[in-house]
């Protein structure tokens, strides 16, 4: 073998057995440790969503009778199925005009310098971490005193919460897309230019197709800001614009009536509200991993 | 495209917030709130009421500890899980994936798994009795804060892990052969090159990991519901309770203003580090 052929990744195939950081045994175990702590409950979720309530009650893990009933009930029981539509509305449109926006500004801070722009990146970091539970209160009596003032009902509408959820989103799709757009040669668009195209064209047919994956990144935490929250959805819905989330929610409260709760039920519509965003993330994965670094979504 | 953001930014984000901090000076229950802007004007009496008559301090203790110790409880497992998924092996791919899980799936999800899981008499109470340990209460009395601990920890430790991982990516390959070759053991080498590379990381990781326990609400609220036991009530929570619950509007955005003191001291050091980064790539 030349030294030509030797490349960096044959010699590291080579001695991948020399350098194994921690031995065999003592990886294989931890492994397992770990998954099987991840495994546990996530298989109870499926055990318990075809086992009965009684079952799930007293403590079964494997389920004594099986039965796929729960999965034909949950979506009429408390609103399941109008909390996904509401909840696929809300937080969709969020992700859409969230990533329009932010794609724009984004272009506009990394390829325009002018007065301020660093105190607008630096600033879009600070509003990021505003925690919601500080604004959730006045944000309600604003919105409520909309109605007071000037006769615009927006608590109980889709409206109040596209717009809470649009703001949240902003920040993190913006700075997403900043770190995206960043990385883009200048020189593409410049030789758009050279050839006579304007600002809006090069956006659409240089800028566009090159950033999807940024976009894809932007939109999906973006749908999911929306997706997972409960504080301002608590507050801000009745019970026809409830979201995913509150009508789940709406379950676990019927445990402290008097009858049985519904474990089955609970179980099943736990899965289907989880299993939407759990293959989304394993199908785009290799995107989505930056996102995840970044803090964004919980 | 830079003004329609900005102004929903400043109507959503500033606007309430100075609306909030202006709140906490006000006489506000569900009496005077249709008409908030005339209710009457008790300077920094909410303050005195939250801080001698509500449970405030209490609800401090719990956050910080709620989210020191499950940020400490986080890194061992973090960090091994890095260590392990560093060389390659057949099927790490999937390992690697399946390791993240817990992390994406959604915040209330995960509370409603662990609520049924923990209620009395359902699978938790019966493998501890099957391992000898006798206990029936996980979701009222002392031990729901270890409940609370225990379902985060389960559900952000990937967080560590991935920053970890990314810290750990940065140590040339070449090191660990030198390392392999001189006969250094395995522990010496996570000791004397894993270690010292991935601090900046995992010191970013822990912190960034402090801030989001902390502001943490949909966990104690979904997990426990309300009423919630006294040592479950994070300041998120203990705020939430006093504006929606017992709408004395006035104490929680007196509670709010107060935890944002305490979220001030992450928050600050965060963003120290994250404008240092800033500034090398601009």
């Amino acid at each position: 073998m030349t030294s030509d052929s030797f490349t960096a990744r044959d010699r590291r195939r080579a001695t991948a057995g020399i350098a194994v950081l921690v031995p065999v045994w003592l990886r294989t175990v931890i492994i397992v440790v770990i998954l099987v702590i991840i495994a546990l409950p996530m298989m109870f979720v499926v055990f318990g969503s075809v086992n009965s309530d009684l079952g799930v009650a007293s403590g079964e893990y494997f389920p004594s009778s099986f039965t796929l009933v729960n999965y034909a009930k949950i979506w009429t029981t408390v609103g399941l199925a109008k909390g996904m539509v509401n909840s696929i509305i809300v937080a969709g449109s969020t992700a859409v005009v969230a990533t329009a926006i932010a794609t724009v500004s984004a272009y506009v801070l990394v390829r325009f310098t002018f007065l301020g722009r660093s105190t607008v990146l630096r600033s879009m970091l600070i509003l990021q971490s505003i925690p919601g539970t500080l604004l959730v209160l006045p944000l309600f009596v604003v919105f409520s005193s909309f109605t007071t003032y000037i006769g615009v009902q927006v608590i109980g509408t889709r409206w109040g919460l596209f717009i809470t959820y649009l703001t949240f989103a902003l920040p993190f799709a913006t700075w997403v897309m900043v770190t995206y757009l960043r990385g883009l040669p200048r020189e593409l668009e410049e030789a758009a230019r050279m050839d006579g195209a304007s600002n809006v064209r090069i956006v659409r047919q240089v800028i566009l197709p090159l950033s999807w994956p940024g976009i894809v990144v932007a939109g999906i935490f973006s749908f999911l800001l929306g997706w997972n929250d409960v504080l301002f959805a608590s507050v801000m819905t009745n019970s026809d614009t409830q979201t995913v989330s509150i009508a789940l929610n709406i379950f676990s409260a019927s445990q402290s009536g008097g009858s049985l709760p519904l474990y089955g039920q609970l179980m099943a519509a736990s899965l289907i509200c989880a299993a939407p965003v759990v293959i989304l993330y394993l199908c785009l994965q290799r995107w989505l991993v930056g996102g995840l670094t970044a803090g964004s979504v919980k | 495209m830079l003004i329609p953001g900005g102004v929903l930014l400043v109507a959503i984000i500033l606007i309430p917030l100075i609306i909030g901090i202006w709140m906490s000076l006000l006489n506000l229950s569900q009496y005077t709130i249709r008409q908030w802007l005339a209710a009457p004007f008790v300077a920094f009496q909410n303050y005195v009421v939250v801080v001698t008559q509500t449970q405030f301090f209490q609800s401090l203790g719990v956050s910080i500890g709620f989210a020191v110790v499950a940020t400490v409880c986080s890194v061992p497992i973090g960090v091994a899980a890095a260590v392990v998924t560093h060389n390659s092996f057949r099927g790490r791919a999937v390992v690697r994936s399946i390791f993240l899980v817990p992390y994406v799936i959604p915040s209330f999800v995960v509370a409603t798994i662990w609520r049924t899981i923990m209620q009395p008499g359902g699978v938790w109470t019966g493998m501890l009795t099957s391992f000898g340990v006798k206990s029936s209460l996980w979701l009222n009395g002392p031990n729901a804060f270890w409940t609370l601990v225990i379902v985060e920890i389960w559900a952000s430790w990937p967080f560590i892990y991935l920053l970890t991982l990314a810290g750990m990516q940065t140590i040339e390959h070449q090191v660990f052969e030198a390392a392999a070759i001189d006969g250094v053991t395995w522990g010496r080498q996570l000791r004397s090159i894993v270690f010292p590379n991935i601090g900046g990381p995992l010191a970013l990781a822990c912190v960034v990991s402090v801030l989001n326990h902390i502001n943490n609400f949909t966990l104690p609220y979904v997990l426990f519901g309300i009423p919630a036991p006294d040592n479950v009530q994070t300041l998120p929570f203990l705020t939430y309770i006093q504006s929606f619950t017992v709408f004395r509007f006035g104490l929680g955005a007196a509670t709010a203003v107060l935890s944002l003191v305490l979220l001030a001291i992450p928050l600050i050091v965060y963003l120290r580090m994250v404008r240092l980064d800033v500034g090398k790539e601009s």
